[in-house]
């Protein structure tokens, strides 16, 4: 409780330090923490409540601000500002950080990092840093040759380079820093994830679920780039860091080196349970949090066992890497529904009792609330629409498989909901302490499935799925939905059905609004209490990236995202009106006013 | 298949390797020299190499070469099958609809769809991740492999091969809206 109270005032602070004289959203209330009946988040590391200096904002993953300049009362008015292209007719996945006067954006492959100068109108290119990655990896990678973020801290800018290199640039100048191999990218390991820093630490994943990968989640030093650590998800304890620290709360947990044995033999080392969603920290614990994926191959009839530690989450030691404890969210994964989607660190009254728990919307479609200290699972309730499990046992601490969802070698098994994508991807929620809800864009849609059996062949796709998707509705259904969720509920508070996937980050800010974006190009703000919609702009193409808000050097607050359709979303692309690609960052503010206040800075022609 | 046959095929094989890299290095002569008449009266070398010396209005037989299996239905039957057992289907979607890698049944090639073509990008591999195939099969089975992507909706006849480069190919269809979608797409998405 001292902790609540404490995160509490920081947020209070953060708030008061965002206001202006003439803003008008409602004073934060804290009463309503007080009462118990809503949570809080820790807004560690803090930093200017006008910076967004890492993906979420937070290690928590809340994807909050206290700024309230731009509210329910004249978000309507909200106009860009300027716009920005980076050249790259890739998925645009990423949120653009903002720190020092300057926002730093980096492109899909290439992979190219721009530094715009926010001082002047039209934020000019400061440096461009091209790393000329190889062009082998775009046909490794999955799902679109995508990155999903970028970190900043110690003077650097860092991030993934699909070909499965770490990079480091120096936020001045644009110059190298460092560059770590970390994988080959010949044999199908790609890097897309955001990587994450605390401290002079960097924390990164491999991509590569269907490719028969490895998967590994590591942590290199942030002023070399040297490796410190390397946990594998499969494989030995040794491999996979599990040691005297490690705590199984659930029998199937309690045994050596079931990482091996959870699998036919031979088969672990190809067995995926890469990581490439979100990383969150709690600096209390010092436990770095992330998700793995399917295991490999995605045919399950040619992997029996639990497949450990695929579809999980782990809880580790960030100084050493050694693993505290795990949680399989889909055991023997049949469906790829990974486990990779972020956690968001809330402290939640769960029965009348505070709680600090991890909160994680699965791909499998259960929105699990677990103890982050002990991975306790204390809630798990479906969010949306799923026919693959027939309730949760809460003996085993397992979803119940319907029979009839099983897939088939060679058969095709209809209506499986959701599909390999799940009813949410890794696309990010936003967390508000000011109502209590979680904002998640998700899916509604289902899979007819037919299996095929595959061989390892390296650097080929270790995969088998051969799918249809369409709406949980049926044709013309709708295929997406922003949900305002109620983690201590358990349920929905409201929901805005859409007509195409939602595959965006979702903010959610002081000003009570909630800002996200839909694939076919709507960004939208809505009414963070009850989901009225407030203001739209039609951008130029999809969205799936995650917006942020943040002051300019002019004290005034902006919003940005970026449009570029890809990824996941591509799904739909035979769907009716889905957009074409695109490569621009929006960046919006009221009556579109730039730091020049909205004057012309070129002379007029002569009179 | 018999021996004498799979002797030839890899004959012919090796014949489009030498031919299509050969193309590229023969020219016109008179391009090549470089020797123009001027109204000066100066004949000697060009200082830049004119006319059609880098082969852009000529690329030879080579590329117009058929398929040696013909359209055996049996010859794309046993390539589907291999589609399958090398995991191309895994890239290109289990009826070529692309996914991770290019649709294979529409009307864009990046490297040519004519059956030459489609041998050399399978043999070689290409740059954005397609693996080189050449060395793990047989050129039996290159162009097996052939046949069935030549079958999937979108492959160029040996003699439009030259016509196609120019987008002079007659009979196309309007590219279908990517049913890599609706086929799959495969890799998407668990990473």
């Amino acid at each position: 409780m001292v902790r609540l109270r404490i995160a509490l005032a920081i947020a209070g602070l953060m708030g008061l330090a965002a206001c202006q004289p003439n803003d008008t959203a409602s004073p934060p209330t804290h009463s309503a923490f007080a009462r118990g009946t809503h949570g809080s988040f820790n807004p560690a590391p803090g930093g200017a409540p006008g910076d967004w200096t890492s993906q979420a904002r937070d290690y928590a993953n809340s994807r909050y601000s206290p700024l309230n300049q731009i509210n329910t009362s004249n978000v309507g008015r909200l106009r860009a500002a300027w716009t920005f292209s980076d050249g790259a007719l890739y998925g645009h996945e990423g949120a653009p950080l903002v720190t020092g006067n300057t926002m730093y954006t980096v492109s899909p492959f290439p992979n190219r990092a721009f530094a715009l100068d926010l001082t002047k109108p039209g934020a000019p290119i400061k440096w461009v840093y091209d790393p000329a990655p190889s062009p082998m990896a775009i046909g490794k990678a999955c799902c679109d040759p995508v990155l999903r973020g970028w970190a900043v801290g110690d003077g650097k800018l860092v991030y993934n380079l699909l070909d499965a290199h770490v990079v480091a640039v120096d936020l001045k100048s644009g110059k190298e820093l460092w560059r770590t191999k970390m994988a080959d990218v010949s044999r199908g390991t790609t890097m897309t994830m955001a990587a994450f820093i605390v401290g002079n630490k960097v924390f990164v994943g491999n991509s590569g679920g269907e490719m028969g990968v490895a998967g590994w989640f590591a942590a290199l030093d942030l002023g070399t780039g040297k490796e410190l650590w390397r946990a594998y998800a499969t494989g030995s304890d040794k491999d996979v860091k599990i040691g005297p620290r490690f705590k199984p709360l659930y029998p199937q947990y309690a045994g050596k080196d079931l990482g091996l044995k959870t699998w036919p033999p031979g088969m672990a080392q190809h067995g995926a349970g890469s990581s490439w969603g979100f990383v969150s920290y709690d600096p209390e614990l010092n436990l770095v949090y992330y998700g793995t994926s399917n295991p490999g191959p995605r045919v399950p009839s040619q992997r029996p066992g639990d497949n450990l530690w695929t579809s999980a989450v782990f809880a580790r030691d960030a100084d050493t890497g050694e693993a505290v404890w795990a949680y399989q969210f889909t055991p023997h994964d049949q469906w790829d529904y990974d486990g990779v989607n972020e956690m968001m660190l809330l402290d939640l009254p769960i029965n009348g009792k505070l709680r600090h728990t991890l909160v994680h919307f699965d791909r499998n479609t259960y929105a699990y609330v677990l103890d982050r200290a002990t991975g306790e699972v204390l809630k798990a309730d479906t969010f949306a629409p799923q026919n693959w499990s027939t309730g949760f046992d809460w003996k085993t601490k397992r979803p119940i498989i319907n029979p009839a969802k099983i897939p088939k070698v060679g058969e095709e098994v209809k209506n499986i909901c959701p599909p390999d994508i799940g009813q949410k991807d890794w696309e990010p929620p936003s967390y508000s302490p000011r109502t209590g809800l979680i904002y998640a864009g998700i899916f509604n849609i289902c899979m007819d499935l037919t299996n095929h059996k595959v061989s390892y062949i390296a650097g080929t796709p270790y995969d088998g799925m051969e799918m249809y998707r369409h709406s949980v509705d049926g044709k013309g259904g709708d295929w997406g939905a922003l949900i305002a969720w109620d983690p201590v509920a358990g349920k929905r508070a409201w929901s805005i059905p859409e007509k195409f996937m939602v595959m965006s980050g979702t903010i959610a800010t002081a000003g009570d609004l909630v800002f996200y974006g839909t694939t076919d190009g709507w960004f939208k703000a809505v009414d963070a209490r009850n989901g009225k919609l407030l203001w739209r702009q039609k951008l130029s193409s999809g969205v799936i990236g995650q917006p942020i808000t943040y002051l300019g050097p002019d004290g005034r607050q902006y919003v940005a995202v970026a449009s570029g359709v890809g990824g996941a979303a591509m799904v739909q692309s035979a769907l009716p009106g889905f957009p074409a690609r695109g490569s621009t960052l929006y960046v919006f503010s009221v009556d579109g006013l730039d730091v020049n206040g909205g004057k012309p800075t070129a002379r007029r022609g002569a009179p | 298949m018999r021996a004498p046959a799979i002797v030839a095929i890899a004959l012919t094989a090796a014949v489009i390797g030498a031919s299509t890299t050969g193309w590229i290095l023969s020219s016109d002569d008179h391009a090549r020299n470089g020797v123009i008449p001027t109204n000066m009266g100066y004949r000697g070398p060009a200082a830049v190499p004119l006319g059609d010396v880098a082969g852009a209005a000529s690329f030879g037989a080579a590329i117009s070469m058929p398929n040696p299996l013909g359209d055996d239905p049996m010859a794309v039957e046993s390539g589907k099958k291999l589609f399958r057992a090398m995991n191309c289907a895994g890239c290109h979607g289990y009826s070529g609809g692309g996914g991770m890698g290019p649709a294979l049944n529409d009307h864009y090639w990046r490297y040519g769809g004519a059956p030459a073509q489609i041998y050399k990008s399978i043999y070689e591999g290409r740059p954005q991740g397609m693996p080189a195939w050449g060395r793990a099969l047989p050129a039996d089975q290159l162009w097996r492999l052939t046949a069935y992507v030549s079958s999937l909706g979108g492959g160029v006849p040996p003699e439009q091969a030259e016509a196609a480069l120019h987008g002079d190919t007659a009979g196309r269809t309007v590219r279908k809206a990517q049913d890599n979608a609706a086929e799959g797409g495969n890799g998407l998405e668990g990473q």
